[in-house]
């Protein structure tokens, strides 16, 4: 398999993970604003802070963080490189590069996506037209997996594939409790009914990755804040926790060539998660989470050191 | 007969589906019976879901600029060309006399020059072409396949007589256009295709790939080959990457490939070198390799003709090969198959005149009002002056431009380009079309079943390039019961 390809069906993975993932968190969003009382301060631009975008965001729209604002930054603005559109922009330019070795279903799906997104995206400014076209998008997005794990191969390119999927998500799950973390904290809960509006939030969270049944599976106490987190970081069963993703890469990556340097750090980060825990409303939390997106970055650069951009005699 | 097609005005052009106002041509009957009573407005039903099918399939043509890329959708017009298998076959055999004499030509050219000295053709030719290689000279080929891939423009005059317009040898595109509107029309035509005897198209990519692993210049078992191209800016990059597709080959760009000390062509994979064996390059050659053409490109691979020439890899087409696309070269076509193979040829070419021969550039120069003037080495279109067409301007600038540099001039007379019925606002209204087939020669010689026919959209317009707003059509090459 070409290096090239390798790179670029890697990154079609991660986008298509991105995309599913930012319309899920704009649409648990959305539901969770009508859940939550009236003196709980619930802020759209959370959403813009998940993604690490103050500064530009700030630049675009100024202090006016209104619903419409982040909806629109987060969701159709092309000039947001990590906003929805964008991301969608892009697996379709990387399948677009890369299709000679995908699936010809691929490109069309993705393709026919993209038309869709670009057509109706004056529909992401009002609530109710917004939900159903995400909800459109979440289908897609999973549909697109399914139809590659149900007709491709186990072969170099899919396990690329796969790669790239696992560590968006397992980097998406760390945002994810940091946004929780983060809300929990800086909320000043009045009396005991209030209180309880954390387990909502923790369940709206739970929600926005699919994971609340699996949850209720695990967990059949009340919603946590601490269990949300073990779930969420620790699980060995559940496909969207981070020590799933690093198992899931460590199950398929020997059977990539030279792949003994990734095995070893990933079984090194799945070790270190499992020993360590931040507390639910700590700083020590939004740390240790910082610390596994810098090491799903190492990760992601150990990726090009030993594929995608290797040093070569020529 | 059609009832979309009364008052169908035949204005003197052979139209390919109509033989009189009343009456189909033989390769039409079918479709004309299945389609009898079928209302303009379904007609524009079927086009509609043709023009989504192609949004869907992502079949598009792209300029790309400054500002951002332009994808524009495949123009495609519903109504088929239809074609009499009997006379696709005489059509074929001379598409693959024609090539298999040009590519004798090409070996000619760098190596003994016979045709020369013989007197048939003038040297003077090949010293004036821009596409002559020096780095060529001596190299013999596998199957002498210079051109392995050829695409030759057909035209019909309005007696109904085929003529081969231009041979492409250079890096001819649209075989892909062709197969994807095969699908869309079994999409929107499902039933008519059932029906009707009509070859299928779809065997070229296996073909292409068997004459391509037939160029292998050692004698391996199983080549590797690849496709190489420019990238996603060049505007067939969706071709390039449909047909890396469908023979299941790498799509490799200039950066993917490199040229070691024993002169083979490698890829970087994900688990080190791997060699290759087959290049179908879809780059020109001024692009191909810096350290011998053009210094400053960042498309090709250094050291590929190196690689080329020691014989340790396959390159389709062959660089050079360009020499013969000429329009120039063109005029002595019919001269060649003479020459080279004794045979006489099955397709005629356009009555050419030769600006540079005194008598003929007087003649031109003087009906320059009548005559259709090109440039000897353009392509798409451009460049060209159309006689009846032109402004008193335009005909005094190209008579200075002639006179300036004659070897770069041809003349032909106007073609009545023969018609087909095609979608436009309120009717189905005749529109001009071409033909581009597809040839092969490798190990064997193969042509596609028709070919892409291209469609002049404005009425009354000659110009079918789709760079220039013209658009397409599926070409059915239809077994009727007199073919059998």
């Amino acid at each position: 398999m070409l290096s090239r390809v390798a790179e670029r069906v890697y990154w079609l993975a991660r986008y298509v993970e991105r995309v599913e993932n930012t319309a899920r968190l704009a649409k648990v969003h959305t539901q969770l604003m009508l859940d939550l009382p009236k003196s709980v301060q619930m802020s759209w631009f959370g959403l813009v802070q998940i993604t690490g975008n103050e500064d530009q965001f700030s630049q675009h729209y100024g202090q006016v963080r209104s619903e419409q604002n982040c909806m629109h930054f987060l969701l159709a603005d092309r000039s947001n490189s990590a906003s929805l559109i964008s991301s969608l922009w892009w697996a379709r330019e990387n399948i677009r590069t890369t299709r000679d070795i995908l699936p010809r279903e691929a490109w069309s799906h993705i393709n026919e996506l993209y038309l869709l997104v670009k057509a109706q995206q004056s529909d992401f400014a009002e609530r109710k037209t917004r939900n159903a076209l995400l909800s459109q998008i979440i289908q897609a997005c999973q549909a697109f997996s399914g139809m590659l794990s149900g007709t491709m191969s186990n072969n170099d390119t899919y396990r690329f594939l796969k790669l790239g999927m696992l560590i968006e998500r397992a980097d998406m799950t760390t945002r994810l409790i940091d946004e929780g973390g983060l809300f929990v904290a800086q909320q000043q809960f009045n009396n005991e009914d209030e209180a309880h509006f954390s387990s909502v939030l923790w369940a709206h969270l739970l929600r926005s990755i699919s994971a609340y049944f699996m949850y209720r599976l695990a967990y059949q106490t009340e919603i946590s804040g601490e269990d949300v987190l073990t779930f969420l970081t620790q699980d060995r069963h559940f496909a969207r926790s981070i020590s799933f993703c690093l198992d899931e890469i460590l199950r398929l990556s020997p059977a990539l060539p030279n792949s003994l340097a990734l095995q070893k750090a990933v079984q090194q980060l799945g070790w270190q998660i499992a020993q360590q825990q931040g507390k639910i409303g700590s700083s020590e939390l939004h740390l240790h989470l910082d610390w596994i997106q810098r090491e799903l970055c190492a990760i992601n650069g150990l990726l090009y050191q030993l594929w995608f951009a290797p040093k070569q005699v020529a | 007969m059609l009832k979309s097609l009364e008052n169908y005005p035949l204005n003197g052009f052979y139209d390919e589906a109509l033989a009189t106002p009343d009456h189909p041509r033989p390769a039409a009957a079918e479709l004309f019976k299945r389609l009898e009573d079928t209302p303009f407005d379904s007609f524009q039903e079927m086009q509609k879901g043709a023009e989504t099918a192609i949004a869907q399939l992502g079949i598009s043509f792209t300029v790309y600029s400054d500002k951002g890329n332009i994808d524009r959708l495949w123009p495609f017009d519903v109504f088929p060309r239809t074609i009499e298998a009997g006379e696709w076959q005489k059509i074929s055999s001379g598409l693959k006399q024609r090539l298999r004499a040009l590519n004798r030509f090409i070996e000619d050219v760098y190596n003994e020059q016979a045709i020369f000295k013989a007197g048939i053709m003038p040297l003077q030719i090949i010293a004036s072409s821009k596409d002559y290689r020096p780095e060529c000279q001596g190299m013999q080929l596998k199957h002498n396949a210079w051109a392995a891939i050829c695409g030759s423009d057909l035209v019909r005059d309005a007696a109904g007589k085929i003529y081969v317009l231009e041979d492409n040898l250079r890096v001819p595109s649209g075989v892909s256009y062709m197969l994807e509107n095969r699908a869309v029309m079994k999409q929107v035509m499902p039933e008519v295709f059932r029906d009707l005897n009509i070859l299928p198209v779809n065997q070229y990519p296996l073909q292409l790939l068997s004459m391509l692993r037939s160029l292998c210049t050692s004698d391996c078992a199983d080549p590797e080959v690849v496709v190489l191209t420019p990238g996603i800016y060049n505007s067939a990059y969706y071709e390039h990457a449909y047909l890396a597709h469908e023979m299941g080959v790498e799509l490799v760009e200039g950066s993917d490939l490199l040229v070691l000390s024993d002169n083979y062509v490698y890829m970087r994979n994900i688990d080190g070198l791997k060699r290759v064996d087959v290049i179908y390059r879809r780059i020109d050659d001024a692009f191909m390799d810096p350290e011998v053409f053009r210094a400053d490109s960042t498309l090709g691979v250094p050291g590929l003709m190196r690689a080329w020439r020691a014989g340790k890899v396959a390159i389709a087409n062959a660089p050079g090969c360009g020499v013969a696309d000429d329009k120039v070269v063109y005029a002595y076509v019919p001269e060649m198959i003479r020459f080279y193979l004794g045979e006489e040829p099955l397709i005629e070419n356009v009555p050419t005149y030769l600006c540079d021969r005194q008598e003929e550039r007087d003649y031109v120069l003087e009906h320059l009002a009548e005559l259709v003037v090109k440039p000897a080495n353009e392509s798409g279109g451009y460049g060209l002056l159309i006689g009846p067409r032109a402004t008193a301007a335009e005909l005094a600038d190209f008579r200075q431009r002639i006179l300036n540099n004659p070897r770069n001039y041809i003349a032909q007379p106007t073609l009545n380009l023969s018609t087909v019925p095609t979608l436009c606002e309120a009717n189905l209204e005749p529109r001009h079309v071409d033909l581009r087939p597809f040839i092969l020669q490798g190990e064997k010689s193969f042509v596609t079943a028709g070919g892409l026919t291209r469609v002049a959209l404005q009425k009354g317009s000659l110009v079918v390039n789709s760079s220039q707003g013209g658009g397409s059509k599926d070409t059915w090459i239809v077994v009727t019961e007199e073919s059998i």
